[in-house]
């Protein structure tokens, strides 16, 4: 019953098989959660940062738990743009195929969106323009708005105009791919971000990065992690994210047609439809992912089971379906 | 089974509790029994090796049963599995018993008190990598530091199964008698019989016990016992291997000793951790780059948590 259910969507020309994505930083480069988690079934898959040249990242402890959350400092520890190209794009590779822009669904296989980050705009674009023309993915999650960095990061991702430059710089290095900005909620107004984004050319959005936070061991007075802030994800951010893509949704994006990825706390099926019906055309799971190496796969089934259940023939009718 | 590709890889299992019984002050010793295709996956499970549980809905013991210094932990739920490692791993036929030695620690190790057989609690694993025994080896000295025995326990017994021309002799030590996390009151046994810890006697190795304060074996630090004896005994080094499971300053004086004494030396390291499967980077461990003097961030649960002593970089 639930196969009669079209749960496929169209994310920026992208033709989905569902909306379901794994975050950046909590699946690898996909060889990691093989033996958990069948990534081919997933709509889309977001590898970790990748930057131009290999970074350590910060010391330990980079993660600390807290209330219905966690905080991480992880440095966007990666093995940088050549290593990755030569040791983990061939294993991205044997994912079926990723459907091109514009193309009628292929009916299986994840999207592959690369993050990237960088200390400069050059950094990005130059990344960028390496990958551009690999066939295996399918767009760029722009990263501009990792906290725990001390250059690039988030600092570009709170000033408007520092978003729309480098939105538009990497924009020309994409080419054909899909490019996708990343925006942070360190911001007194998301919409303003959003827009910069999306009026630089931003072809999706996905909201929200963590939150900047910080727990202090109070028997030493030190702040637990070696970086002393971290960013906050889990369950704990879920509410203030749905508004967030709701209001960007409302705001920004709803009347231009720009897919919204939804981020922040999902680790059901539940917590997943709530996004969409904000007004994400897709969502991401992330820090569940940490706990249930299967949870992305396993809220697929979850989606559809909902739409049955309320009668939802497609899933596009229930994006931005928020009632009055 | 729930997850897995092939029935002996790593895989997301449900264990059955077989026991929970309290050792110490705050130690317990967990009995696990897993079935089917988690048998034949754990019935693998090395020595230093780890496996992750979730007790995200396990419950709080009552009040009156929650240490005073927890109080405020105690109501934090939990979202993150925690690592565990083995201190003994039995393959009967179709089932496979795995224990597990822990201290109450926090909110996740508090609600584990309060499992008991008949209970099931989900489980990752078996995660990371084991200590590994060179065959040219004769002598092998364990050293402990409180709830770092658990694995070496487990070694014990692989390598007096595996090896009969060895020697095996191990250190523990605590703070106190009552936190050696062992079954029998180590104060009350006399040294001088020379297998001190039922633990580790059962497997015919001789072991020698040390406390910070004195209360059980020998007066000081689990290393400075170590220390003497290597130098009353003067093992040849090349003969030697040291395996050590404790915490991070202990570990390090242990590398210490063993570079000094030119023996090889594993250590088992601990990290905070979120996912055990080399996805999170959390668990870090600073290693030293051979023939430079660059280093880089080895992960705990992949690369580890057994290292080679000469490698890390220790913090404490």
């Amino acid at each position: 019953m639930t196969d009669e259910v079209d749960i496929s969507v169209d994310f920026a020309g992208l033709r989905l098989a569902n909306p379901v994505f794994t975050a950046s930083g909590t699946c690898g480069y996909a060889d990691e959660l093989a033996g958990f988690a069948d990534i081919n079934r997933l709509g889309g898959f977001i590898t970790k940062s990748i930057t131009l040249k290999p970074r350590k990242g910060n010391a330990t402890p980079r993660i600390v738990e807290t209330d219905s959350g966690m905080l991480n400092a992880i440095g966007l520890a990666n093995i940088g743009l050549e290593a990755f190209i030569q040791e983990k794009l061939p294993i991205l590779e044997k994912l079926s195929p990723t459907p091109a822009p514009g193309e009628v669904s292929r009916g299986r296989g994840p999207a592959v969106f690369v993050n990237v980050a960088g200390e400069t705009t050059d950094e990005y674009v130059a990344v960028i323009e390496r990958l551009a023309d690999k066939e295996a993915i399918a767009g760029f999650e722009l990263n501009i708005s990792c906290p725990n960095v001390t250059k690039g990061g988030i600092s570009f991702g709170t000033d408007p105009a520092d978003v729309a430059q480098i939105t538009s710089a990497v924009k020309k290095a994409a080419g054909k791919k899909v490019l996708m900005v990343k925006l942070t909620p360190a911001v007194t107004d998301i919409s303003i971000t959003a827009r910069a984004a999306v009026e630089a050319g931003a072809d999706a959005l996905s909201l929200v990065n963590t939150f900047t936070a910080m727990v202090i061991d109070i028997e030493s007075r030190k702040a637990v992690l070696a970086n002393k802030t971290g960013g906050l994800s889990g369950p704990a951010i879920r509410p203030i994210a749905v508004y967030l893509v709701n209001k960007v949704y409302n705001e920004v994006t709803k009347e231009r047609g720009i897919p919204i990825l939804g981020l922040g706390g999902i680790r059901t099926a539940s917590d997943a439809i709530e996004f969409i019906i904000a007004g994400a055309t897709a969502v991401g799971v992330g820090t569940a992912n940490f706990i249930e190496p299967s949870c992305a796969v396993k809220i697929i089934e979850g989606i559809k089971k909902y739409c049955v259940r309320k009668g939802v023939a497609n899933i596009k009718e229930l994006v931005g379906s928020l009632g009055a | 089974m729930i997850e897995s590709h092939s029935a002996t890889s790593k895989g997301v299992f449900n264990a059955a509790v077989t026991a929970n019984k309290r050792i110490g002050q705050r130690y317990y010793r967990l009995g696990l029994e897993f079935s089917a295709e988690a048998a034949a996956a754990f019935a693998k499970a090395k020595a230093g090796q780890f496996a992750k549980l979730d007790l995200s809905s396990t419950a709080l013991p009552k009040a009156e049963n929650i240490p005073e210094d927890l109080i405020d932990a105690a109501g934090r739920n939990i979202l993150l599995r925690r690592p565990f490692s083995f201190a003994d791993v039995t393959a009967k036929k179709d089932k496979t018993s795995v224990d597990i030695l822990y201290c109450v620690v926090g909110p996740a190790s508090l609600r584990m008190t309060t499992l008991s057989a008949g209970n099931t609690v989900n489980v990752i694993g078996p995660l990371g990598n084991s200590f590994s025994m060179p065959k040219e080896k004769k002598l092998v000295l364990l050293v402990a530091g409180g709830m770092g025995a658990g694995p070496l326990i487990y070694l014990a017994k692989v390598l007096t199964a595996d090896f009969s021309s060895i020697e095996v002799l191990a250190f523990a030590g605590a703070k106190t008698a009552d936190e050696l996390p062992f079954e029998r009151r180590l104060d009350q046994i006399s040294q001088e019989l020379g297998f001190a810890v039922p633990e580790f006697a059962r497997y015919g190795i001789k072991s020698l016990v040390a406390t910070d304060d004195g209360s059980a074996g020998f007066g000081g630090l689990v290393t400075s016992c170590f220390s003497q004896w290597l130098g009353q005994n003067k093992p040849a080094g090349r003969d030697t291997i040291i395996f050590g499971c404790g915490p991070e300053a202990m570990l390090k004086r242990t590398a210490e000793i063993a570079k000094e004494k030119n023996i090889d030396c594993q250590v088992s390291m601990e990290r905070m951790m979120a996912c055990g499967i080399g996805v999170c980077q959390s668990c870090a461990v600073e290693c030293k780059v051979a023939g430079s003097n660059e280093t880089v961030y080895k992960l705990c649960c992949e690369d580890g948590p057994v290292f080679d002593s000469k490698e890390v970089v220790f913090k404490a």
